[in-house]
């Protein structure tokens, strides 16, 4: 036995291999978790689902994300699994969209992407944040390279049209800028005794040097224009090399019109735990990890299959469904011992199954929220060319509310595709009831405030509102605190042979990762059951 | 996980007349409104720029893996009460429209008064070939249970 440097006994490391060699990894890493070397997440690693009856039978009704989970890891440990899929293609919400794909919506709006070969939007996710570790498994799993998702780019913008005559602003100079003042003005309070309550003399000192490092203050605790600031906000003349390189330093924006622009707002974006470094996406669009899955699971998974009705008895459920490529109106039957249902509940909510009231009341407890993307090709990568924008997102007040650039493809010749729009809420609404060109037309007419060279460089364009998408009418389920007290455990619990999984049955909402997790909860809790049920139907 | 507010078309106005710079398209766009520009639509205002979204021009409703309602001919809106309840209260995947203020930004909806609902209900019952009688109020909507 070993003994730490400081004599407190058994050595956190040494510790560590006394518990993996006597209980495995998994209790290494939950006392990992303990002793506080790991961060906790819902990903266990891959599932264990050992002991499945034989012949025992899932149908599994979507081909999203959360059912192709489900049906991945079932099929893997022996299950007999079918998958009914409404779209004719795999991944549901994950998806890009590239050029020659044909998109219609619902009310009939058919789009042709004419994007050029290699440039995509990702109509629903985007991003995949690196402790979302269920998703980063299988993209590993199914050898889908990943590359940087960028969503803290200092050189892109913070926007608003009501602030500095309506021209973006670095997001480099608003953090500098807004930490330069803050820190100024608590290095005055502290300096005035004002902090005398709450901090140690001696603690004062170290706050003050803190300060003056956080928010490069110079040495009477001021923000003002210097090298130091500058090498946080930019240079009026950046430094360069020989005899024409001599720097400018910046005059920092001063703390009344920082605080009017309300752009303050924007420096947080990528401080959630979802939004930091490092984030990823695969390449060639998020679309390829629903396309990898779909492989797997090959003539597993029946397309075009709209289900119309979905029904349990004591030995199994049917589920009956329409072929919409090869013959709509007429109505099919499948079957099998279990069901795990992925379907989202906004179309769920209609379909007719006998469950128990608890679950047919959480199943419509949830309403689905508005969403938009639109994508724009431009001729060239002017936000590189002309801005040094590589990757990353601006942000904006106007009714696009973000600009989303490309994180691949840097440099590259041709042409360029952004997001021209990413929106919630009431602006979603108001760009859902247009068509699909007035939707392209706005984002065009709005993001020229931001990059004037929109007009001449515009190519051609798609946009995707989520209520209108014919397999999820709507983008993500919206849980209230109170729907979520009362009808959340309902929704997650088995009823009989049907179990719910997908991002609505998690607190991961509108993240692959919920319906991932969602999905390996759901059926490790089935299997049990399975298991304990003993005979396969 | 959006980044900055929308700006009030009321504002932006207030800024207009100002003298403040501002940028002339937003403010003068019918196409877009926020929270403090509803209040000068009408019914129909309010059904082409929300309501259609899903139930489609014309009341016409849409069909894909589930179905909107199609709100022309529908026999339901006999009740105005059963209209103004579903706006109010949401009904399966259709939001909230009113939702406080405070619950908006988490639920991702938008508010709209009792005064607009009775506007977007009226507008409704008459329209897309829709005869029903009698309309509502305010006050009438006012009394119903908010959720």
């Amino acid at each position: 036995m070993t003994n730490d440097a400081d004599g407190a006994g058994v050595s956190r490391r040494e510790l560590l291999r006394m518990i993996g060699a006597a209980a495995g990894g998994a209790a290494a890493y939950q006392a990992m978790v303990s002793l506080g070397v790991a961060a906790d997440s819902p990903y266990e690693g891959p599932i264990d689902l050992s002991g499945a009856p034989r012949g025992a039978s899932v149908i599994v009704l979507g081909a999203g994300m959360a059912g192709m989970t489900a049906a991945f890891e079932l099929r893997n440990a022996g299950y007999q699994v079918q998958v009914l899929e409404y779209n004719g293609r795999a991944g549901g919400r994950n998806w890009s969209l590239r050029g020659g794909d044909r998109y219609t919506e619902l009310g009939g709006f058919t789009q042709e992407c004419q994007f050029d070969k290699d440039l995509y939007i990702n109509p629903g996710p985007w991003r995949i944040p690196y402790h979302h570790r269920g998703m980063m498994s299988y993209a590993k799993r199914f050898g889908v390279p990943l590359e940087a998702f960028v969503q803290v780019n200092y050189n892109a913008y913070l926007h608003s049209s009501r602030a500095f005559g309506g021209k973006p602003q670095r997001f480099r100079t608003i953090k500098a800028d807004y930490q330069g003042h803050m820190s100024e003005l608590l290095s005055k309070a502290t300096h005035q005794s004002a902090l005398d309550g709450a901090v140690t003399k001696e603690d004062q000192e170290k706050l003050l040097e803190s300060l003056r490092a956080w928010g490069a203050l110079d040495s009477d605790y001021r923000y003002v224009a210097s090298t130091a600031t500058s090498n946080r906000r930019g240079f009026e003349k950046q430094p360069g090399g020989g005899l024409s390189a001599r720097p400018i330093p910046s005059e920092p924006i001063a703390l009344p019109e920082l605080l009017d622009s309300k752009l303050w707002q924007g420096i947080p974006n990528g401080d959630d735990y979802d939004m930091q470094t490092a984030l990823f996406q695969p390449v060639g669009g998020m679309g390829r990890i629903g396309e990898a899955f779909g492989r797997e699971l090959g003539p597993l998974i029946r397309y075009h299959a709209k289900v119309v009705d979905i029904h349990q008895d004591e030995k199994g459920v049917t589920v009956r469904y329409e072929d919409m490529a090869a013959a709509p109106g007429t109505v099919l039957t499948a079957r099998a011992g279990w069901c795990v249902c992925t379907i989202p509940l906004s179309v769920l909510a209609q379909i007719p199954l006998n469950v128990g009231a608890p679950l047919a009341n959480a199943i419509r407890a949830v309403p689905y929220a508005s969403a938009i993307k639109v994508g724009l090709q431009f001729k060239r990568r002017f936000w590189e060319e002309d801005e040094h924008i590589y990757g990353g997102i601006t942000y904006t007040d106007l009714p696009i509310t973000n600009i989303g650039y490309p994180n691949t493809g840097y440099h590259s010749g041709g042409k360029g595709v952004l997001l021209g729009g990413y929106i919630w809420g009431l602006n979603a609404m108001e760009f859902t009831a247009m068509t699909p060109a007035e939707r392209v037309q706005k984002a065009l007419e709005y993001g020229a405030q931001i990059h004037p060279q929109y007009p001449a460089e515009f190519d051609n364009g798609i946009a995707v509102a989520w209520h209108r998408v014919p397999f999820t009418m709507g983008c993500m389920g919206m849980w209230s605190d109170a729907a979520r007290a009362k009808h959340y455990d309902d929704l997650c619990r088995i009823d009989q042979r049907i179990v719910l999984a997908g991002e609505h049955a998690s607190f991961l909402g509108g993240w692959q990762e919920g319906a991932v997790t969602s999905a390996l909860d759901a059926i490790g809790r089935l299997h049990e059951r399975i298991v304990a049920a003993g005979v396969p139907a | 996980m959006s980044g900055l507010p929308r700006r009030g078309l009321l504002a932006c106005l207030v800024l207009l007349v100002g003298g403040a710079a501002a940028n002339i398209g937003y403010a003068d766009d019918a196409s877009f409104t926020s929270k403090g520009g509803i209040g000068d639509m009408t019914g129909e205002q309010i059904y082409t720029h929300i309501c259609q979204g899903c139930h489609m021009p014309g009341g016409q409703g849409a069909e894909g893996a589930g179905k909107y309602p199609k709100l022309a001919g529908d026999p339901a809106l006999v009740s105005w009460e059963y209209a103004a309840i579903t706006v109010l209260n949401g009904k399966d995947n259709m939001p909230a429209f009113g939702l406080p203020d405070d619950q908006l930004a988490l639920l991702r909806t938008a508010h709209l008064s009792d005064a607009q609902i009775a506007e977007v209900v009226n507008y409704v019952r008459r329209s897309f070939g829709n005869h029903f009688k009698g309309s509502v109020t305010a006050a009438e909507v006012a009394k119903l249970p908010h959720p």
